[in-house]
């Protein structure tokens, strides 16, 4: 795996200059691509009684997004960077699946997306809905609920919330590329509540060697390859443990794997790593089981 | 015989624009929509000149730049950069380029920062193209 071309999408209102900074320390991981993406939205533009399609209204919004654009790549341009921009017009979610085909790119960049309620309570966030559909990691940012700032590099300490699965290797594969902008990683597992509550504490016991022990292979690997890495053991509810490891280790981004699943099974089974997209204060980096 | 000149440009409105000005002053317009498409043309038409923007999908003009004046074949073609990336930017982004281990590459012929006007436009092309 490598991660040498990103995909920064912006809608300017969440999405900012800072954020695009801190993502500088991936060039010691080798990036050195940057794709942007601003998607104007049809209501924006749309046909309106006596007015007709707003032509007009469209040739601003995409001259507004292209002059933003341009002072965003001079910075990097200068650096020696390859950037290239997209201004679209329709639905954010397919537009950015699209330009991460057309593009090729290791990496998607993007803020939580909300929807209006009731559309939410039916079809989920248009996070969650980029991240059932894409088979490309996406690193979310949700800066604006607490101080408002994006750290100067989110990769510094990462928390990999590992839980076995297909998605756990990808996710170690990917942590390994990211080689030389990561400071520290946090390795944490959280065996289920529902996983203890039955069982004797013999059986406790040796659930909890046999997962200290996968534990301390997954840091070996890292550790082999010059990462900083600890490895922790949490038990209780997923999401709660893993806010907790990230409190207690200081973690400047959650990285956790994902299923793609139908919105129907999301709704009602839920995967934690899509809830902590939605919910973390800091950015979460998803990568699906079927990343390549 | 006109002589054909690329533009590589991903505004429509520019292209038009372009385009207009193009065939008003007797040349043959070829468009692009982005550096990556640009570079086919190059090697498919082979242009008396290009018109290049540089903010665009796929293959960006400062990319396609450096490519072209590396190139043998098409060194020699001329280039007017039109653009809302500053001069400064594009020279300092051929620099850095240049850095990373490639041969130093010649300025354009012209650089215009957009918005131009028509008149400008064609007095560019007709100095370099006579």
């Amino acid at each position: 795996m490598k991660v040498s071309k990103i995909l920064f999408v912006s809608e300017f209102e969440e999405l900012w200059l800072d954020a695009l900074q801190s993502l500088m320390a991936l060039r010691k991981a080798g990036m050195n691509n940057v794709v942007f993406l601003h998607v104007i939205s049809r209501d924006k533009v749309a046909m309106r009684r006596g007015a007709g399609y707003l032509k007009q209204e469209e040739r601003k919004l995409k001259e507004i997004a292209d002059i933003r654009f341009i002072d965003w790549a001079e910075t990097l341009f200068e650096e020696g960077m390859e950037v290239v921009a997209h201004i679209a017009i329709g639905n954010i979610v397919p537009k950015i699946l699209s330009v991460a085909e057309i593009e090729g790119v290791d990496l998607i960049i993007t803020a939580r997306r909300k929807r209006a309620k009731l559309e939410e309570l039916y079809a989920g966030s248009e996070t969650s809905d980029l991240l059932r559909r894409t088979v490309k990691p996406v690193l979310i940012y949700n800066y604006l609920s607490q101080s408002g700032k994006v750290g100067e590099n989110p990769f510094e300490r990462l928390l990999l919330g590992l839980d076995w699965s297909v998605s756990s290797e990808k996710i170690l594969d990917y942590v390994l590329a990211l080689k030389g902008a990561v400071k520290r990683v946090d390795i944490v597992h959280v065996v289920g509540e529902k996983d203890v509550a039955k069982i004797s504490r013999m059986e406790v016991h040796k659930l909890e060697r046999s997962n200290k022990k996968r534990l301390d292979e997954v840091c070996d690997i890292l550790v082999n390859e010059r990462f900083d890495a600890r490895p922790h053991l949490y038990i209780g509810k997923v999401e709660e443990q893993i806010q907790k490891a990230a409190s207690e280790h200081r973690t400047t981004m959650l990285v956790l794997g994902a299923k793609r699943r139908s919105i129907w099974k999301e709704k009602w089974s839920g995967s934690a790593a899509h809830s902590l997209a939605d919910k973390s204060d800091l950015p979460v980096l998803i990568v699906p089981a079927e990343v390549k | 015989m006109a002589k054909k000149v690329l533009n590589v440009e991903d505004d429509a409105d520019i292209r038009t624009f372009v385009t207009t000005v193009l065939e008003e002053n007797g040349y043959t317009p070829i468009m692009a929509i982005d550096g990556a498409e640009g570079m086919e043309k190059v090697k498919k038409e082979r242009p008396d000149l290009i018109i290049l923007d540089i903010l665009m999908p796929r293959e960006s003009g400062i990319k396609m730049y450096h490519e072209l004046k590396l190139d043998p074949s098409f060194k020699d073609i001329p280039i007017v950069m039109l653009s809302g990336v500053s001069k400064r930017t594009f020279l300092r982004s051929q620099a850095a380029l240049t850095e990373f281990g490639d041969e130093t590459v010649p300025e354009p012929q012209a650089y215009l920062e957009k918005p131009v006007e028509p008149e400008d436009l064609a007095e560019t092309l007709k100095k370099i193209l006579g």
